[in-house]
C-alpha cells in the first residue's frame, strides 16, 4: 500500500500531519489527519481558584486568546450563578466583535485568500499574503495590516491587555469605558464595515468573477452534506457572544436547539486509535463513520456552519450579502429560510459575510447609549460549584465546562474548543479530496498537495487550540505512501 | 537606539516558557531610565511583526524545536541567519504567515520595521506538558542566557555611541 503524509516542518506539538494512502491501483485507499496531544491541561487547573481560567485558558491559544478568555468568564458568570450587568455584556460583546474583525480579515487575506487571489497552483512561496499584496496591490496590504492594528487596539484597551486580555470577571468587566474612548470606537467601528464591505467586493471580483474558481468552490471534491451547528439569537440569528446552540440537519431543518449548559445530553465523542484527539457527534443520531447524510451524527461548526444553522443575520448589510452568498449558489428557501450551502470552500465568503456583521454589531454597540455606563460589575453572593460558558469562536462553538468545590477551587475541566468540533468533517474532506484528485498514475505536485491543503484550511484549523496547547503555528506534513510502503511524495510547510 | 526585547514562548507549557522567562529576568536586571522596552509574547507572524513597528532594534528571544539544540544551549543568530534557517518555536504563525514574510510585506509598504533583528535561540527539552517550571538543564542555563542578552545590550549601546563618528 503506498502512503502520503502531509507532516510539520517542526515536531511543534499541535502540529498537524496527513497520511495518505494508496492501494496497488494508486487510487486513495484511505487518508488520515493526526494531531499528537499535549499532557496534563486538567492536572495543571485543578486546585487552581477558578477565576484564574480566564487568564490561564487564553494560554492555550495565541491565536484566539479573547474567545478563550470570553468563554472562560461566562463560565464563571454561570459558576457563581451571577448575571453580568447589562454594560458589561455589551462591552464584552463589542470587544469580541473588534476580535472577530481582527481575526477574519487576517484568515481571508492572509491564509484563504491567497488560494483563490494568487492561485491554487501558484508555487507554495508565492501563495501567502505577500503574494496577495504583490497581485492586488500594496494599498490593500495596508488596509489589512490598519485593520488589524486598529482592532487590536480596542482589544487592548477594553481587554486591559495586548494579546491576552484580563478584564473578564464574573459578573462583568473591570473596566468601563470613556467617552472618548466610544468616540474612537465608534470611529473604527465604521471603518470596519467600509473595509468589510470593500473585502467582500474583492471577494466578488476576484474570486465570483473567475469561473474556475466559481467551480472549483462548487466543485464535488469539496462537498459535504452534513449537520451544522451555530449559536443564534432569540430570533435565529447569527450571534457570536451568546443565544441558544442550535444544529440543523442536512436540508436545513432544525434537528435540535439547546442551551449551551446541555451540552453533554447533546454531544458525545467518538475516538479512533489511530488520534488522541476525540471526534464530537450528535448523540440523537449516534456515530456511524466518517460518512455524510442525514444518518450520519458528524456536524460542522464554522464560518458556513454558523450561517447554514441560522435564518439570517442581526444586521443589515450583513443580512443583504447572506442572502445573496445562498442565491449566488443556488439555494432555495424552503418553509421560509435557504437550505444550507454545502460546499466547504464557500466558508471564506461566509467568512468575510461575518466579518461585516462583527463589524456592524460593533457600530451598533459603540454607539449605544448604554455603552459607558459605569456599573461594569453585579456583586457574587452565591457559592460556586458548576458552570458551562459558550461563545462561537472563529473556528466553531467553543465550551468551557468547570466543576469547583465551595471555595471556588477547581475539581474538574472540561473544554470542546472549536476546532474539535471539526475534526471529524475535516478528516473526510482531506479524504475526499485526496480521493478526486490523485489517481492512478497522478502526478504529485506541489499544487495538487496544496488542493489538498485547501480542503482543511477553510476550516481554518486550531489544533495548538485543539490540544490545548499554545503555538497558534499549526505546521503541516504530507506524506503519500505508496502500496509498498515507500514513500512517493512529501510536502512540508 | 529605541530597544525591545521580546520574549516568545507560552509560560505555563513548561520549556516552551524560556523566552518568557528570559525576558522577565532581563526586565528586572534593567537600570532605570534605560530606553529599552521588554515584553513577552506569544504570536508570530504578522502580530509579531506589527510588535516590532516603530523600534530601531529588537532582540527576540524564543525557543527552538526540541530535537534541534542541546536543552539549556543557545545561538545568536542574526535577522539573516534566521532568513535562511527557518523559525523558531513562535515565530511563524500559521494561521497567517512566517515572520519573514510579514517583515517583507512591512517593508514594502514603508512600515517603520527595525533595522537590526537579533534572535536568541535556545535548546529545550519538554514543550508538550503544561506547567510552569523548566526542566533542569534549560533552568539551569537561564543565568548565562541572560547574562548574554544583558551583554548584547551593553555591546549595542557602545555600538551606538561610536556610530556617529563614522
Amino acid at each position: 500500500m503506498k502512503q502520503i503524509t502531509i507532516d510539520p516542518i517542526t515536531r511543534l506539538e499541535g502540529h498537524g500531519k496527513i497520511e495518505i494512502f494508496l492501494n496497488d491501483a494508486g487510487e486513495v485507499a484511505n487518508a488520515y489527519f493526526v494531531i499528537p496531544e499535549l499532557r496534563g491541561f486538567e492536572r495543571f487547573c485543578v486546585g487552581r481558584p477558578a477565576e484564574e481560567m480566564p487568564r490561564i485558558t487564553n494560554r492555550i491559544c495565541g491565536v484566539c486568546p479573547e474567545a478563550h478568555h470570553m468563554a472562560a468568564t461566562k463560565a464563571l458568570d454561570a459558576l457563581y450563578h451571577v448575571e453580568p450587568t447589562p454594560v458589561a455584556k455589551k462591552i464584552r460583546e463589542m470587544f469580541y466583535s473588534a476580535f472577530y474583525v481582527a481575526d477574519h480579515t487576517t484568515h481571508f487575506y492572509a491564509l484563504g485568500g491567497p488560494d483563490f487571489v494568487v492561485g491554487p497552483d501558484a508555487p507554495a512561496a508565492e501563495r501567502n499574503i505577500l503574494g496577495v499584496v504583490h497581485k492586488v496591490g500594496l494599498e490593500i496590504g495596508k488596509q489589512v495590516i490598519d485593520a488589524r492594528i486598529r482592532n487590536h487596539h480596542v482589544i487592548q484597551t477594553v481587554g486591559g491587555r495586548g494579546v491576552h486580555p484580563v478584564a473578564g470577571l464574573p459578573g462583568g468587566w473591570s473596566k468601563a469605558i470613556t467617552e472618548e474612548e466610544r468616540k474612537e470606537f465608534e470611529q473604527i467601528a465604521r471603518q470596519n464595515v467600509e473595509f468589510a464591505l470593500f473585502s467582500l467586493k474583492v471577494f466578488e471580483d476576484i474570486v465570483l468573477g473567475n469561473q474556475e474558481y466559481v467551480d472549483l468552490i462548487t466543485s464535488d471534491t469539496y462537498t459535504h452534506r452534513t449537520y451544522y451547528m451555530g449559536t443564534v439569537d432569540a430570533s435565529n440569528r447569527v450571534n457570536f457572544y451568546d443565544g441558544m446552540v442550535r444544529v440543523v440537519d442536512p436540508n436545513g431543518k432544525e434537528f435540535v436547539k439547546y442551551h449551551p449548559k446541555d451540552y453533554l445530553q447533546h454531544i458525545a465523542e467518538h475516538t479512533e486509535p489511530w488520534t488522541y484527539l476525540k471526534f464530537p457527534f450528535l448523540k440523537g443520531i449516534g456515530w456511524k463513520g466518517f460518512v455524510d447524510g442525514e444518518d450520519s451524527g458528524v456536524y460542522v461548526a464554522t464560518p458556513l456552519s454558523r450561517l447554514n444553522a441560522a435564518d439570517g443575520m442581526a444586521t443589515p448589510r450583513a443580512q443583504e450579502a447572506f442572502e445573496k452568498m445562498y442565491e449566488t449558489l443556488g439555494s432555495k428557501k424552503v418553509n421560509g429560510r435557504y437550505e444550507p450551502v454545502h460546499f466547504r470552500l464557500a466558508t471564506h465568503w461566509a467568512r468575510l459575510i461575518e466579518l461585516l456583521y462583527a463589524a456592524e454589531r460593533m457600530l451598533e454597540l459603540v454607539t449605544d447609549p448604554e455603552i459607558t455606563d459605569p456599573n461594569t460589575r453585579a456583586p457574587i453572593t452565591a457559592t460556586p460549584d458548576e458552570g458551562v460558558g459558550c461563545v462561537e469562536a472563529p473556528r466553531g462553538t467553543l465550551t468551557h465546562h468547570y466543576w469547583t468545590d465551595e471555595r471556588g477551587i477547581l475539581t474538574k475541566v472540561n473544554l470542546i474548543v472549536g476546532t474539535t468540533n471539526n475534526y471529524a468533517p475535516i478528516a473526510m474532506s482531506v479524504k475526499k479530496a485526496a480521493q478526486s484528485l490523485i489517481r492512478r498514475g497522478t502526478k504529485i505536485t506541489d499544487g495538487l498537495l496544496n488542493r489538498i491543503e485547501m480542503a482543511f484550511r477553510a476550516y481554518d484549523p486550531c489544533f495548538g487550540c485543539a490540544t490545548h496547547t499554545l503555538p497558534g503555528q499549526m505546521p503541516l506534513e504530507v506524506t503519500i505512501y505508496a502500496a509498498d510502503g515507500s514513500t512517493i511524495a512529501h510536502l512540508r510547510r | 537606539m529605541k530597544t525591545l526585547v521580546l520574549g516568545l514562548g507560552n509560560p505555563i507549557l513548561s520549556d516552551d516558557g524560556v523566552g518568557v522567562r528570559v525576558a522577565e529576568a532581563v526586565r528586572a536586571s534593567l537600570p532605570p531610565d534605560v530606553p529599552i522596552d521588554v515584553c513577552e509574547l506569544s504570536v508570530g507572524g504578522l502580530r509579531l511583526m506589527e510588535h516590532m513597528l516603530g523600534y530601531e532594534r529588537v532582540i527576540l528571544i524564543d525557543a527552538v524545536q526540541p530535537g534541534d539544540a542541546e536543552p539549556g544551549t543557545f545561538r545568536r543568530l542574526s535577522y539573516a541567519e534566521l532568513a535562511c534557517l527557518g523559525p523558531t518555536q513562535h515565530m511563524t504563525c500559521t494561521h497567517d504567515t512566517s515572520l519573514v514574510t510579514a517583515l517583507e510585506m512591512a517593508q514594502r509598504m514603508a512600515l517603520p520595521v527595525p533595522r537590526e533583528i537579533i534572535v536568541y535561540a535556545i535548546g529545550v527539552q519538554d514543550v508538550e506538558s503544561f506547567g510552569e517550571d523548566l526542566t533542569p538543564a534549560v533552568a539551569r542555563a537561564l543565568p548565562r542566557i541572560l547574562e548574554a542578552v544583558l551583554q548584547e545590550l551593553n555591546i549595542s549601546t557602545q555600538k551606538e555611541e561610536t556610530h556617529g563618528l563614522t
